[in-house]
């Protein structure tokens, strides 16, 4: 429901007509062998024809209720949904890289953990305002992805994934190697100094919300609105002239390079860009929780930002953002009310349900939607069309 | 100097666990064409089918070879059931890395679900005795994982070379579609490429456990470690597994001790050689060059 046109009609419009006797059952099989590895090429569709209501109308009922919810829901129900929003942003850019631009990263739990070191360190050390920090955050992580796409130009595939799966590993042995200023496997708080009875004492950073507001309510606000701000702009950049170069290299980059696409510059902007956004979501999981530790940044973080952005449905937009509210809702409300010896069955499921996933539906949840909403829309062709 | 030899042995006793873990990566890498990241939670699993034996009073070695043939029935059963059906690990990287991350997850959360999250206690295979070499105190541990991956590696070597089956194999590993037109059963030896290297990577279980205690994360970073040992030695090279293995080994021990800096970080010396040899020499010290028609 991203960004291509849902309104069947319109699509079966530009099908030839479904009078002729044979194209029907043929529009069927191109609609569901689009994918060349995951996900579809939607980036390429155009515009709407006319305004889209029942798309807008989603979206209106859909902000609706994430701004509603704050206000139902219990104080610590909100703070995990602060980490959703967090898990989120970081999946949504590691859809960039792996779902559009198909290089695979399994080390984006690392470059995480270095936009939340970075707020932690930012914020506790110098006492910059909160959300500069997350920026300062998105600009090192950038920079930091900018590196390393640097050799990932020469390493592609399951080696690009072995890589980064090497670089998820040892990113909380740093954390503790350097531990002189990370605070090392006892972490770090983030903590404010203020005045309190005449002596300085450290506090928890928070967001002061304003009035009628409690403290939950309006950081889960911000870190709503960063995340709004963060999916447009990658909608934005997939719907671009780099988007679609994106899209081409991952189909083939030979020939890409071929048709005059930068495609080394392309890849390492995609990194960086990737990473930036992983790392605003690391700074985001910092602020909410108030402390960082290596062992929140562990290889399982990288494999959970996988988990959303296949379960949603790798190279679409909102894919990463169902797919970590599926994760979200999996881990933080169903998980709980397991007996305490069935817990360790919840990653039994979750590796269950990626590996069927792959089999059935690599799409992952918006291409079984989009699968279903082209077969309706093939079906009503069928029904409305004069019979010859 | 006996600091130095000392930190050398250990290196070498663990270069023998990464080459036998590597061992089974390039088994799998050459009848499939994938990197197995899901390889050492299986070798976990199947270590902790060792362990259920042991416990219920069989001597280890034969409990050993009992969570070996376990770890072989599981490797084929998975390869059958969730790996073979998604398709060419070189046309869906992507798909394939989910489904063996999938199983990573999955084969990590049963073995708790199974065992529970407490770390069991394994004994080493070779007792707890040291033996003088040079001055240097060696555990029978350790030279006992350099004789049992001579022995694998001379078995894997036999396999490849001198059998029918073998002969299978590499045919399959040059290319299935011709092995499969001159009646070779290529699902099947598909199939028992995976269960090899589940076998065998029970035995890099066995010799990982009574150092790291046997829980569910402790082939993590034994498994980052071979795959240092193959990217160095060459992905389809059984020779270049042994030497990456022991020369990551080493380097992994000697390092974190006498350069400051590495001093938590074993991994990290692993980590940089892995990068340069994929960038400088991606076919490692042994590999063969992939070609590729376009």
């Amino acid at each position: 429901m991203t960004t291509e046109p849902a309104d069947p009609p319109v699509d079966v419009a530009t099908e030839p007509p479904a009078s002729d006797h044979t194209d029907v059952p043929l529009a069927v099989d191109t609609v569901t062998d689009v994918a060349p590895e995951l996900g579809s090429p939607e980036v390429l569709s155009s515009a709407a024809h006319g305004f889209p209501w029942v798309r807008a109308a989603a979206w209106v009922v859909v902000f609706a209720v994430l701004i509603i919810l704050p206000f139902t829901m219990a104080e610590f129900r909100v703070e995990q949904m602060c980490g959703w929003i967090a898990l989120a942003i970081a999946a949504c850019g590691l859809n960039i890289l792996t779902g559009y631009n198909g290089q695979i990263s399994v080390g984006h739990g690392a470059l995480y953990g270095v936009g939340a070191y970075t707020t932690a360190l930012i914020v506790t050390n110098w006492q910059w305002p909160l959300l500069l920090a997350t920026v300062a955050s998105a600009v090192v992580c950038f920079v930091t992805g900018l590196l390393i796409g640097l050799p990932a130009l020469r390493i592609k595939g399951l080696y690009l994934a072995l890589v980064t799966l090497a670089v998820a590993t040892l990113f909380p042995l740093a954390i503790d190697q350097f531990a002189s200023f990370t605070g090392g496997s006892s972490g770090l708080s983030l903590t404010s100094p203020e005045m309190y009875r005449g002596a300085i004492r450290d506090r928890p950073v928070r967001f002061d919300p304003p009035g009628g507001l409690a403290s939950d309510q309006w950081k889960y606000f911000i870190f709503l609105a960063i995340a709004a701000l963060c999916f447009l702009l990658s909608r934005n950049l997939i719907r671009s002239r780099v988007g679609r170069t994106l899209v081409a290299i991952r189909d083939n980059d030979t020939a890409s390079e071929v048709s005059g696409i930068p495609v080394s510059r392309v890849k390492i902007i995609a990194f960086g860009v990737s990473a930036g956004l992983a790392g605003i979501g690391g700074s985001i999981f910092a602020l909410n929780s108030g402390r960082v530790n290596p062992s929140s940044f562990t290889i399982a973080v990288s494999i959970y930002f996988l988990i959303a952005v296949v379960v949603g449905g790798a190279a679409s937009i909102v894919g990463p953002a169902i797919g970590a509210v599926f994760y979200g809702v999996f881990i933080d409300i169903i998980t709980p009310e397991l007996p305490e010896s069935l817990k360790p069955a919840t990653p039994v499921i979750l590796g269950v349900i990626l590996i069927l996933l792959m089999l059935v539906a690599p799409g992952g949840i918006v291409g079984l939607w989009k699968v279903s909403m082209h077969k309706l829309a093939v079906r009503r062709a069928r029904s409305s069309a004069p019979v010859t | 100097m006996t600091d130095f030899l000392q930190v050398l042995a250990v290196g070498i006793g663990d270069g023998a666990i990464y080459a036998m873990l590597g061992l089974g990566l390039v088994v799998v890498f050459r009848t499939t064409g994938l990197l197995n990241f899901a390889a050492g939670e299986l070798a976990m699993f199947s270590t902790f089918i060792v362990w259920t034996i042991w416990d219920l009073g069989v001597p280890l070695l034969l409990a050993m070879l009992g969570g070996m043939v376990g770890g072989f029935l599981i490797g084929v059963l998975l390869q059958a059931v969730a790996v073979r059906p998604v398709g060419d690990p070189h046309e869906r990287p992507l798909a394939v890395v989910i489904v063996t991350i999938g199983l990573f997850i999955g084969v990590n959360g049963l073995a708790q679900l199974v065992w529970g999250t407490l770390d069991k206690d394994l004994p080493p295979l070779f007792g707890v005795d040291t033996v003088s070499i040079f001055g240097v105190d060696v555990a029978w541990q350790k030279i006992g994982a350099v004789v049992v991956l001579a022995i694998l590696a001379f078995v894997f070597y036999l396999l490849f070379q001198k059998t029918k089956l073998g002969l299978a194999m590499r045919a399959v590993a040059s290319n299935s579609e011709s092995a499969g037109l001159v009646g070779i059963p290529v699902p099947t030896v598909l199939m028992l490429g995976w269960g090899l290297a589940a076998a065998i990577g029970t035995v890099a279980g066995v010799f990982t456990a009574p150092g790291r205690g046997l829980g569910s994360n402790m082939m993590q970073l034994t498994l980052i470690f071979g795959f240092a040992a193959i990217t160095l030695g060459g992905f389809d090279s059984l020779i270049g597994a042994v030497v990456g293995g022991f020369i990551i080994g080493i380097f992994s021990s000697v390092v974190p001790q006498y350069v400051p800096g590495f001093e938590k970080m074993p991994l990290a010396p692993a980590f940089l050689l892995i990068l340069a040899v994929l960038l400088i020499r991606p076919t490692g010290l042994f590999g063969r060059k992939q070609v590729s028609r376009v």
